[in-house]
């Protein structure tokens, strides 16, 4: 299997027949678009169930406050 | 068939399958893109054309089929939200106009840099390239329409009927190395034999990687509509309590 690597070195392998710059910047673009794809979904999830969530505590204060007429919060 | 139906169109439904169905489906991602990059990287062998920028082509082909899936996407989606106003159908609609910008985008600018050194330019007006950014700039414009318009049901309407005409861009694409054969190449041909201009050991890596972006294109969706689900049905039981145990 090894055999068939296309490239003798590691320096080789980086300089990529002389065509360094855009094999690299298309894998690294890929790389990055693919991160940040997934990423973002993800904290944007969190960030939407943590403002639900706060949502639902004032709206539960706000209940109790209404109900036994008292200020302090709980 | 009919219950199945509505059932789909449940955002509850399809929130519950999905969060079983992702495991899986990133698992199988994962797979995919180690050995297809690998494979891309170190195993296909050179072009003896174009040397290794052949090694681009595992990233801009996958980006640009799959860029072609947006639109009838959005139209059967669009048409689905027209006719039965299912809310899941407009949900999928709507996260997958900037995502198919994002992929369109990636297609253009890894083609745009493999361009450079073997066509010796970054751009040209070519069939393909032209109606490939003409996708990009529609794209841009559902997504403003959609943001444009305040009545969220009046946006979602129109944003169903330009996916519906856009697709027309979809079959200028796709013809459009064979009407004006300028600069970029045809379609190529897959074939199992030794002396085809395309061996197994150049087009096998490729269909990897076609299938790693494919599942890709739907964990994203998927992540991203779960997200619009939430949002939207902020004030359902389920969403609470879901948010409440987070």
């Amino acid at each position: 299997m090894f055999e068939n690597v296309q490239f003798s070195s590691l320096s080789d392998f980086f300089a990529m027949g002389g065509y360094a710059f855009n094999v690299w910047s298309v894998y690294l673009l890929f790389v990055v678009f693919f991160a940040i794809n997934l990423a973002v979904p993800v904290i944007r999830k969190k960030q939407i169930l943590r403002e639900q969530k706060r949502r639902l505590v004032l709206a539960q204060e706000s209940r109790v406050r209404r109900e036994t007429g008292n200020d302090t919060v709980l | 068939m009919w219950l199945w139906f509505s059932k789909l169109g449940s955002p509850k439904w399809f929130y519950e399958l999905s969060g079983k169905w992702l495991p899986w489906l990133i698992a199988v991602m994962s797979l995919l893109l180690i050995i297809g990059i690998v494979w891309a990287l170190l195993f296909v062998p050179p072009d003896y054309q174009q040397g290794n920028t052949i090694r681009i082509m595992y990233i801009h082909v996958p980006f640009a089929s799959i860029s072609l899936a947006f639109f009838p996407l959005m139209a059967v989606a669009g048409t689905i939200t027209l006719v039965w106003r299912m809310k899941l159908a407009d949900m999928v609609a709507k996260t997958a106009a900037p995502l198919g910008a994002w992929f369109t985008a990636l297609a253009l600018i890894s083609g745009s840099i493999w361009g450079s050194d073997i066509w010796g330019t970054w751009w040209i007006w070519d069939g393909r390239l032209t109606s490939m950014l003409l996708q990009f700039f529609l794209l841009i414009g559902v997504i403003s329409l959609r943001s444009a318009l305040e009545d969220t049901e009046a946006a979602s309407k129109a944003c169903a009927v330009l996916s519906i005409v856009g697709c027309i861009n979809v079959f200028v694409i796709k013809f459009s190395v064979d009407w004006w054969n300028t600069l970029h190449q045809p379609a190529g041909s897959f074939s199992l034999a030794d002396d085809a201009p395309n061996p197994p050991e150049v087009w096998v890596p490729l269909v990897v990687m076609i299938l790693a972006i494919y599942c890709f294109f739907a964990v994203s969706l998927i992540l991203a509509t779960r997200n619009e689900i939430l949002v939207r049905e902020r004030r359902a039981q389920w969403v609470e309590d879901l948010a409440c145990n987070s």
